[in-house]
Formats: C-alpha cells, structure tokens, sequence
C-alpha cells in the first residue's frame, strides 16, 4: 500500500504544476484521525500560581489550535473531542457512564471551533461544569468508548492517533480492577492500529508515569529514550509543540534508491518539511443550491465536433515561420534522462554551499529500513561522518519518472533534542537543490564607495538595539490568516471577522523607540544636509507622471497591412502586448489576457 | 526595458591549422563550429530581439568592406547583423567548412568592429560583443594595436576569445572548469611559436580591456560546448526594483533589487495541434461544469459562484466581497523587523525559489555609503536583517532574510524568503545514534571515511591554498534545456525522422567525473562488504483494485460488493423496465440487465458501455478507475456468455494502445493486477486470441510502462514576483 501511493501520489496535480513535486497532500491514502481525550475531573480545573491558566484552559486552547491548523492544512482529517471523568454522559448509545463525547469523529468545522471557545477560560470552565461536571473517572470505559468511535466510522483511516489529557497519575486512586481493565482496552485499541500518546500535565507533586500510564501508551516507534521520560508540561507553548509534533503524520513524497554505487542502494523517503502553504482554490458553486459542481474539460475538433481522443492530438511549437511538431509521447520522452533516484557524485567541504544557491525549499532524507534493510546503518553512518567532517554530499537527483535530473547537495543534520528530551531537529539529510548555469543571473553590480569603519561602527549600535531571537515558527501569514477569518466570519454569520495581527509589520513605534538618537546620529554620518532618501524618489516619479501621461501612451496602432504582413510571417511577437491588443480590438476580437503568448494565439 | 538587446559578431576561424589535430582528437574546427551551433541554436529558440552577424577568416574568397590595396583578405562576412534564424542554422551545418588559407585574426577582428560601427547606427543595443573562435597560428599584425583597443574601448565593444587551449596553465586555476583533467583537446601538442606569441597579444588585449578578470573571458572550445559564456556575455539584465530600506520610519535608505538567482524555465509552451491537420485552430478545449447527480447536469458557468472551504464547511464567498475583505497592504516594502543572528536562520529553511540582491542606486552614493555601512555591519557581527518584503501592492507580503555580501568588487544585500509558521511541518523521526541496533561499527564508520576521502570534489593544491573544485553545478547549463532545444532543432531541420539520441557530452557533463569515479573503486567495494544491504520482499507489493479501492473509495462495503457478484439484478429494476441504455451511475449493472432484457442489439449495448468507460476514464481518478474495471468485467463475461469475443477483444486492444498517451498507466496496472485479459479461444470458440496471447497481452505491457510518461508542463512560476511586470 504504502508502496503505491509512494509512486503514484499527486498523479492529478501532476499534470497542473511542477510545484506538486513539493506538496505533501495525499488524497489516496485515507483520512487521518486524532481523539483528543481530555480529563475532565475537578484537579484539571485548579488555576496555577499567579492566574496562571488551568490545565484544562490550557488543553482547550491547544485542541482549538489543532482544529483551526486542521482547517487550514488539512481539512478532510478528522477529529474528536472526548471527556472523561465527567458527571454527566454522552455517547452514542449511552452505554458508558463519566464519559462525554463532546465532538465526535469528524472533519473540524466552524461550529466546532465556536464550541470549544466556548469551553475556554473562566466563562468555559463554568460551560464545563454546568454541562458536563466532574465525576468519578473509568478510563477503560472511556477509551472502549473511543474505540467505539474508531469503528463506527465507515472511511477508511490511514492514521489513528489517541491523545490523554490529565493531570492525574493514579486516575483510579489504586482501584486495581478498574486500572485493569483500562490496560486490556488500551491494549484492544493499539492492536488495531491506534496509536496513545500521553501529554501529561502538571500537578503538584509531579505526575509520575511508571506505576499507571507507562502500560497505556503506545511505545514509541524506535525504542529509544524520547518520548517516555518526558517531564510533565506546564506551559502551554510546550504543550503546544508537543502536540502539533505528534499530531502531523508524517509522510513521504517519494522513496528513492540513493546510489552510492553499482549495486549500493539505500532506501530512503523524501520528506517535505516546509510547503508554502497558500490560500486554497475556490470550488464552483451551484447558484441556486451552494452545492459544489465538478469541472469536466473536454477536448473536441471545431469542425467535426466530435470529441478528440488523445491518439488524434499532437503537440506544437511555433518559431518564426517554423512549426515543429512532435508526438505527446515524444515531448515527454525529452523530459526523460534517468530513472528516479538519488545518485552520489562525491563529496564538498560546507563552505562550497553558498548561500546564494538557492532556487527552492529543501526537502529532507529519513531512511526506510522497511525497503531495503540495512539502509539505515548506512545512512546513519554516512550522516554521522559527513557531520563529523563538516562535508556535504553532491548528488544527482531525478525525483519522479520523467523528470529531468537537478544537482542536489545533502547537507548533513545531527539530531537535537530540549531539555525535555523531546526533539526539536531530526537526524537527516536536508536536501538543497543547486541552480545550474542558467539560473544564475547576470548583473552589473555599481561601483559605490564603501562606509568608514566609523559609519559601520554607527550602524552596529543601531544592529545591536534591534537584535532579536529568530524563530521560523514565529511569523503568521497574514494573507492566510485573514482568508480563513473571513471564512470563519461568514460560516459563522458573525458581523465581522477577528481581527488578525500582522506579525510581519515592522513595530514602528517601537524601533524608534529603542534606537532614540542613533537614527540621526548615523543619519548624520553618512548623509548629506538636506538629502532625503525618500523625497528624492518622490519626487523624480512624479516628473514622471506629470510628463508622462502624455506621451507615454503612444496610442498603440499598426496599420493593418502591417498587421497582416506580421501574421503571415509569424513574427507577431515582435509587437508588444499594447500593440497587439489594439490589434485584437480592430479586428473584434474580445480578450481579457494581458499574456502575449494568448494575444498572439488568436 | 523590454527594449534592450545585444549585437553579436561570431567571429570564426575557417583556416587550415583549424582542421589540424592530434589521432584521436577531434579538430578544432569542428569543435569551434558546435560551439556557434549551439549557441545560434539557443538564440533561434530564445526569440528575442538580439541581432547576430557571422565572420569567417582564413576562406578562399574575400568579401568584406575593408578588402582594398590587398589588405583585409581571406575575411568573409558570412552575414550581416539580424535576428538568427533557422536559415542561418541550415548555413552554418551546410555552408561553413574548413578553408584552406589562413588570415590575420587582429584584421578579422577589425573587420568584426567596423560591422558593429556601421550595422548598429540608427538602432539602439545594450551591449555589443565580438566572440573570436581561432587556433591563433597567424601571426597577427600588431602595428595599429593601440588604436584597436582604443576603439573597443570608446565603442563599448566587449570581447571573448575561444580557444583550442586554455589560456593560462593550471597554475592560477584559470583551466578550473577543465574538469575532465588529462585528454584536454590542444593541450597535449604543445603551442606553436606563433600561438604562443598570438596569446601574450591576447591577454595584452584582454587586460587592456578589463586590468582585473580580462582573462576570464577566454575559454576553451570545449568550456565553450559545456557552459554558457557566450549567452552569460549578453545576457538580458534582470529588471531593476527600486525601493528604500527602512529601519523604523526615522531611518530609509535608496535600494535597487536585482533577482539574482531563480529557477529559469523554458518560455514557450507546447500547444495542441490536430494530429492531421497539425491546426490549433482545428482543436478546441473546453470547460464545463456539472452537478454531482446522477445525470451529471450540465450548469452553465454563469450558474456557478465562488466559494471555498472552511474545514467542514463550504462558504460562499463571490470574488467581490472577497477582494473587499481580503488582506490590504500598502505595497512594495522592503522593511526591518529587527536583526538575529546568521545562524539561526537554517539554510534548509529557505522558501521561495529565488534570491534577491539589493544594491544602492548607481547615482547615489550616499545611499551606497549608508547601505555599506549596514552590509558590514552586519558582515562583522555575522548577522542579517529579517525584514517584511513586498515586491508590489498586488502581491503578498513575505518575511525574509537579508544576508550581507561582501565580495571583493561588489558589496550587496542577498534577500532570501522565510517560511511562515503555517509552511512548516514539524515531523519528527526516530533516533538514528541512538538506536544498538542500527548504529555503525567502528570499521564500519572507517569505511565511509575512506568513501569520502576519495570522493573529495575539491582538491588541495600543494603549494597554493586555493581549493580546486572539480565539478561546479553551476557552470552546467540545465541538460534539459540543452535537450529540448536539441530536439527542436532536429525536428525543424529534419521533420519525419525520429528524434535524436542524447549528445554524448551533455550525458557525460552530469556523470561522477571519471578521476572520482577510479579513485572511490576500492572503497566502495569496502563499504559493499561492511553493510550488507538486502532489499525486503514485499509479500505482495500491488493489491488488486478492489483491495485498493475498498479502502478508499470510501464506499460502505454493501455497496462495493454488489457490482462484483455476477447474478445481482434487482428484479424489480427489470419488471419496471426502467433500464433502456448504460447510465453512468452503475453502468456495468445496466449493461448486464440489457443484455438480459435483449431490447437492444448487443453491439449497440456494448458500444453504449465502452462510451461511459471512456467517460469514466477521462476523470483520472482512482474512484473512477475502479468503476471502469468493474464494467470492463462485466463486458468481459457476458461476452464469454455470449460467446461473442470480438467486440471486447478490439475494445481492450485498442484501449490498451491508447494508455502511454492518455496517460492511464495506473488504471492500467490495475487492470493487470486483477488479470482482466483479453478472451481466448478455449473461453469463447470464435475468439482469434490464443490462450497464450491472451495471458501475455497483460505482461508485454509491463515491460513499456518504463516509457510511458506522466509529467509536468512547465506552468509559470505563482512566485515570479518580478516578471509580473
């Protein structure tokens, strides 16, 4: 299974963009699911020192996070909310008592955001008691229950993940029949696939896993240290970035052989770890229903009608007077230069990456010992040696069938975890693609007059008041944020939408503030009196406005017979696109593209 | 700016040392004529505005406007500055061959600058540039030298030279590209007296033009063939963005950004053309929308608005109340937010797919000053700047990095994009170092360190500190250009025959160069004995479609099931008689009942069948695929049932013709997963099929899958900020 779609992912996108290449989105592979599993008991709702939130808070904020994320990235997963511990029940057929399914399996939507707002702050946790109240705790019952929801979804789920939100070591304070059997239904759910994470949080006296949790949760992938040992989360950044790492499934876009050699194939998986994520497609609408309608693109002959198979199409470039014409299978067969792999070429020390050699996001290189075994030693062996000798590998790279081959340089990655063991970088290869000659641009630098070391000096202070910690995960997309507030505002009928905060606005006030007198001090060093570096290009455009109008917009006509002379000898793209669009316009016909090529095309 | 371009003189020598060459290598001529091949053949296809002239020296004839008193003799001007063409390219192949006299190369070179004087007057060129191909065994005639360079320099005319031999020894890393070491072309026989002192005139001449990098304008024929010097000479400059770089509202400094770096990709797009009458106009394409109902109504566009998806949810949204609400900004910014540390921006989280570099106005020096000043600063504190970036008012704002360049001529910003928190994915992986079972032994890890060590692609001279790298990405021109403009060409000039193979330099440009490849024999033998690597058997790699499809299709199972069971009619359906042609809903149940029903010929209820397989197949997708196979199974056994073979035989035959361009190999190999072949004489006695060939029509196919072809039509770059203009 995995197999197949490793090969035949994105076959739809394909065909629309190169940049498919990059994106993770799997369509065949099944809908992933999370059930958040919350604790609902009195301790969950303490407040912390200094009006610190409660756990429960705290958890309401971070499941409200991962639905709204779930929005944006990836909206066909599905999602539950469910409490145990509560007083009142809720489940399907009522059968389980203490437990609260607040949300069951299913796409997160607008409403549900609005719900578990509602379950949020002091206001919430009145919401939570009036509702649910707290009760006695069954944690078998409340996961039999979860498995409940698991089976009565008729998708097919590629990943299953369960996540325990308490506060609570011992949840049934020694009741052994009751912890047994909370063992026996963890154990029934992991049989089938479902994965059990524990995010514990804090308590006074500090939460200990051994005696209860450790026989709950799943073990972790590689039997390694992470995952068990974790301290207790108390703030909720951490608990966060715990969430949101278990939370995305990871998934290949690719597994390649990288070949270090005849008969040396390493299995590896090619995983993108940065997307640019962009505001989804709109999808056509049914005026009178708001159902979603299906686009069909047919191709047909404009004499006969008929619809044309693609054996009966051919494709076609046009030079000057030259049309060179080649079969479909030909013009792939161009693109094709090497099967897809991964092909060693040698070894560079890291200063020969420059930094400038940059054409798209990285990908990352994971192993996968479930190709080819004892891929990972070798890997491992390579990514520590490259590391220790600060070198990158060289490698030629055909990522799909058909694809022309890129160089591609394998920086190496150490693993690194926090203080709390929990991983912050993977161990891995970071996959740079290298631009050929054609992609570096010629320019001609201008000769300016270097600063002083005085005038440098001036502008370090400057630096050193603005110095701040960067982290990639800081910066909303503010384009982003204000399309799906939008959405939410109308799905919501809400009067307006939230108002979204644009991280990546400069805190004017604030610069200024901190560099005070600096500003002028360095102003002072490096300008001329009376030079003002934005009144001078003011002003120069506006001479060009005012002088411009006029002559500017030479009115934009050929004489037909010129016109014509041009089409016979195909050298219309000799004429610019206002030239030609008064062409079009004198011979009626209607355009609204501004691309040449589809002026030219009529 | 549209307006700018270049005038080129390919200047070339046709004279009888050029034919000259040691066993075994090819002459220099030849060498020198791909080299204008190539790049003429670049120009054709660039189409754009730059203007070319050809000059041979060293012909039998002479005929250039100079020729008086028996000077200028043996020069030809081949022909006169214009935009190249396909003709010029069928001249070059069938009109340029060695000659068998020799000229004077400073005097072909004046021929080259007196065209460039008189053909450009009148028109406007950005650059003009000579490219001299020649062995250098005249001797050439230095008594008005100083007069020449003089002109050049006053006329603006750059100059290139191309050699058998690479200028300069290896000493000064000049022959750095020569990357195939020993068996360079010229090098071995050892310069003649005449060359050598043609090559001091040379580097004079050269120097004098340019004091510092003069010399890297004269290469080898071979870098020639393999890089891009001649287009890097006149290439278009990337369009100007003025901005001002601003540190809080008190502090702005003049910037000019060039895109220094980005993905090129080819210009022009394949157009569909009517097999036979090679018409676009006889093909059209068109869109249609329709309802997910049974019938598949058809709605008009002008019926549909605008909505998206929140989650769950399906919003209307029109396209006017969104550009109403959507994000505003006030346009091109190039803004601090503060500055961080070089290290904590990770190179593997570049975004975007270019590099921007931001450099003062060439009339300000003020803002050159202030701008260096903040490019060293931050060079000495191993800082950048993050900054808000936006190219226009109609595009998206972007937060990026701006690293400090510091070169020896140029001093210079390099903005590059960050990713925002919703690009990122935070995956995490199992330990590698931390894991007994995987971790590599000690003579393991030696064995990866002798790898590299012979792997190194750059080498230590011995008594220079200088790196010598051996296999630059950056000075390979992109292989798939090189091909598709070599296939372009071949079809132009020889329409009916079949596509060229590869050119064996572009196939060995982007092989392990062969010293690496000797040197790592040994340790990669090594590293094959440390590690076993044993590929895993998959119990079974393929399921078939129904295992695939039940899983995803996302169907209840009841459903699925019923169109596999082979007596499932409702007979209900048919007393009603509410059956009378394929629908699209369960077309292999209607086809069944009508088979049944006998109300139509069976060649009728086939041809109605195959009809909705074509539809369903048109919709690339694996829920639809699946559909298919089950009415191709259904058409496949009443056929047996009927003992009629013929119909579904040709059908499948012809289907199976179509796959490598409908691009359908998936459904394809679904269709061999579940064994559906064509029928059989032992199955159905009139079939002309043998078992045999019926079994190995499914396995033939397997093998020429590897041929078959999905891929990606080059689509314009959404990011290509600066070419929206």
């Amino acid at each position: 299974m995995a197999e197949w779609n490793a090969y035949y992912q994105n076959e739809d996108e394909d065909e629309e963009q190169e940049e498919g290449e990059q994106s993770g989105d799997y369509k065949v592979t099944g809908r992933d699911s999370l059930v958040f599993l919350v604790d609902a008991s009195k301790e969950m709702f303490i407040k912390g020192e200094d009006g610190e939130p409660s756990n429960f808070d705290m958890t309401m904020q971070v499941v409200r996070s991962v639905y709204t994320s779930k929005i944006i990235s990836s909206h066909r997963d599905l999602v539950a909310l469910v409490f145990y511990g509560t007083e009142q029940s809720k489940n399907p057929r009522n059968s389980f008592k203490y437990v609260y399914v607040y949300h069951d399996l299913d796409e997160p939507g607008a409403k549900r955001v609005q719900e578990v707002d509602a379950l949020r702050g002091e206001k919430g946790a009145r919401l939570a008691a009036e509702t649910m109240g707290s009760g006695e705790t069954s944690l078998g019952d409340a996961l039999w229950c979860c498995a409940n929801l698991y089976s009565d979804i008729k998708l097919r789920l590629s990943h299953k993940r369960l996540m325990i939100f308490t506060c609570r070591d011992e949840p049934h304070r020694g009741d052994s029949a009751k912890d047994r059997q909370a063992r026996t239904k963890a154990s029934d759910l992991k049989e089938t696939g479902v994965i059990i994470d524990l995010m514990h949080l804090m308590k006074p006296g500090g939460f200990d896993v051994a005696p209860f949790f450790r026989d709950i949760v799943s073990q972790p992938e590689d039997e390694s240290e992470l995952g068990l040992h974790l301290e207790p989360c108390d703030k909720l950044e951490d608990l966060q970035k715990r969430v949101r790492a278990k939370e995305q499934k990871k998934r290949a876009m690719a597994r390649l052989n990288l070949c270090l050699g005849e008969g040396i194939n390493v299995a590896v998986g090619i995983y993108a770890t940065a997307v640019t994520a962009r505001k989804p497609a709109a999808i056509r609408l049914y005026r009178e229903t708001n159902e979603p309608v299906r686009s069909k693109t047919r191709t047909f002959h404009m004499q006969t009608g008929s619809l044309l198979l693609p054996s009966e199409i051919k494709k076609a470039q046009t030079y000057g007077k030259k049309q060179i014409v080649m079969e479909r299978d030909e013009v792939d067969s161009i693109k094709k230069f090497q099967d897809p792999g991964l092909y060693l070429i040698g070894f560079k020390p890291m200063e020969k990456l420059k930094t400038h050699h940059h054409i798209r996001p990285a990908v990352f290189l994971y192993p996968e010992e479930g190709e080819v075994k004892g891929s990972a030693c070798l890997f491992s062996a390579l990514l520590m040696k490259c590391s220790e000798r600060n070198v990158f590998a060289l490698c030629r790279c055909v990522s799909r069938r058909n694809y022309p081959p890129r160089f591609v340089a394998l920086v190496p990655q150490r693993e690194e975890v926090d203080e709390g063991k929990v991983q912050f970088t993977p161990p891995g290869f970071n996959v740079i693609y290298l631009p050929y000659a054609d992609d570096l641009r010629t320019l001609d630098p201008p000769q300016c007059p270097s600063a002083s070391q005085i005038q440098v000096d001036k502008m370090k202070e400057i630096v050193s008041k603005l110095r701040f910690k960067y982290r990639s995960e800081a910066f909303e997309n503010p384009v982003i944020q204000q399309h799906y507030r939008n959405l939410e505002a109308l799905a919501l009928d809400m009067m307006a939408p939230e108002d979204t905060e644009d991280l990546i606005m400069p805190k004017v006030d604030q610069i200024n503030h901190r560099l005070g007198p600096l500003a002028e001090e360095f102003k002072d060093l490096v300008y001329p009196a009376g030079y003002n570096p934005e009144s001078k290009s003011v002003a120069k455009r506006k001479t060009a406005i005012v002088g411009g109008v006029a002559e500017k917009k030479p009115k934009a006509e050929v004489p037909e017979d010129e016109l014509r002379a041009h089409v016979q000898n195909g050298t219309l793209g000799k004429l610019t696109v206002p030239v030609l669009k008064e062409a079009c316009k004198q011979f009626g016909v209607r355009t609204t593209g501004t691309k040449k090529q589809e002026l030219i095309d009529f | 700016m549209a307006g700018t371009k270049s005038a080129l003189v390919l200047c070339m020598d046709v004279g009888f040392s050029m034919s000259n060459s040691a066993p075994g290598e090819e002459p220099p001529f030849e060498l020198a004529k791909k080299v204008i091949q190539k790049f003429v053949q670049r120009q054709v296809f660039a189409e754009n505005k730059d203007e070319l002239a050809l000059v041979l020296f060293g012909t039998d004839s002479t005929k250039n406007p100079l020729d008086r008193d028996g000077q200028y003799q043996n020069i030809t001007v081949h022909r006169h500055l214009m935009i190249p063409d396909f003709e010029l390219l069928e001249e070059i192949e069938n009109q340029v061959h060695p000659e068998s006299q020799q000229a004077d190369w400073m005097d072909a070179l004046v021929v080259c600058m007196d065209l460039l004087q008189t053909e450009t007057k009148g028109k406007k060129f950005d650059r003009l540039n000579v490219a001299l191909l020649t062995d250098l065994s005249t001797q050439a005639n230095q008594d008005h030298l100083d007069v020449i360079i003089e002109n050049l320099k006053q006329a603006g005319i750059t100059l290139q030279f191309f050699l058998p031999f690479p200028a300069e020894d290896d000493e000064e890393g000049g022959g750095d590209s020569d990357r195939r070491g020993p068996g360079h072309p010229g090098t071995g026989k050892g310069l003649s007296r005449e060359q050598k002192e043609s090559l001091d005139l040379v580097k004079h001449v050269m120097l004098s033009l340019d004091e510092e990098d003069g010399l890297d304008q004269v290469y080898t024929f071979r870098d020639a063939i393999e890089q891009l010097c001649m287009f890097k000479r006149i290439e278009r400059r990337p369009m100007a963005w003025p901005c001002q770089l601003t540190i809080g509202s008190c502090l702005s400094i003049r910037i000019v950004g060039y895109k220094a770096v980005t993905e090129e990709r080819l210009k022009k797009m394949w157009v569909t053309v009517d097999a036979q009458s090679n018409q676009k106009e006889d093909v059209k394409r068109e869109t249609v929308y329709c309802l997910d109902d049974d019938n598949e109504t058809e709605v008009k566009k002008d019926d549909t608005i605008q909505g998206f998806r929140y989650g769950s949810d399906i919003v209307p949204f029109s396209k006017v109340d969104q550009d109403q609400m959507k994000y505003k900004h006030d346009g091109k910014c190039f803004a601090v937010l503060g500055f961080t540390k070089q290290n904590l921006v990770r190179r593997h989280q570049f975004m975007g797919s270019q590099v921007v570099k931001m450099f003062a106005p060439k009339d300000d020096e003020h803002a050159g000053v202030a701008l260096s000043a903040l490019i060293r600063a931050l060079d000495e504190l191993q800082m950048v700047a993050i900054v808000r970036y936006a190219y226009d008012r109609r595009s998206n704002p972007q937060v990026g990095a701006a690293f400090p360049c510091v070169k020896q001529d140029y001093e210079c910003l390099m903005y590059v994009q960050l990713p925002f928190m919703e690009d990122l994915r935070q995956f995490t992986f199992p330990s590698l170092e931390n894991n007994k079972k995987l971790s590599p032994s000690d003579t393991q890890l030696s064995a990866v360190d002798s790898l590299i060590d012979s792997m190194m692609l750059v080498q230590k001279d011995d008594d220079d500190a200088d790196q010598k790298d051996i296999f630059k990405v950056h000075h390979i021109p992109n292989p798939a250009f090189q091909r598709h403009f070599q296939c372009l060409h071949h079809r132009a000039v020889n329409p009916g025959t079949p596509l060229p193979p590869m050119e064996p330099w572009l196939k060995a440009a982007l092989e392990r160069p062969d010293v690496i490849s000797e040197r790592c024999q040994a340790p990669l033998e090594e590293i094959k004995r440390k590690f076993p690597l044993i590929e895993v058997e998959k119990k079974k790699k393929l399921k078939t479609s129904a295992q695939i499809f039940g899983k995803d299709a996302e169907e209840p199972d009841a459903k699925k099931a019923k169109g596999d069971e082979e007596e499932d009619y409702n007979l209900a359906d048919i007393a009603e008689g509410s059956v009378t042609s394929v629908g699209s809903v369960d077309p292999a149940r209607d086809f069944r009942t009508l088979i049944k029903l006998k109300s139509l010929p069976f060649g009728e209820v086939c041809q109605q069948l195959t009809h909705r397989i074509e539809q369903l197949l048109s919709n690339k997708n694996t829920h639809y695929y699946m559909k298919s196979i089950t009415c191709i199974q259904a058409f496949r056994e009443q056929s047996v049932k009927l003992g009629n073979a013929d119909l579904y035989n040709s059908y499948l035959q012809s289907l199976k013709r179509s796959i490598p361009n409908r691009r359908l190999e998936v459904f394809w190999d679904l269709l061999v997963q579940d064994a559906i072949t064509l029928i059989s004489k032992d199955e159905v006695e009139g079939s002309t099929v043998s078992k045999n060939e019926a079994n190995q029509f499914l396995v033939v196919e397997e093998k020429k899958e590897e041929a078959a072809v999905p891929s990606a039509e080059d689509t314009g770059d959404v990011d290509d900020l600066l070419d929206m203009m």
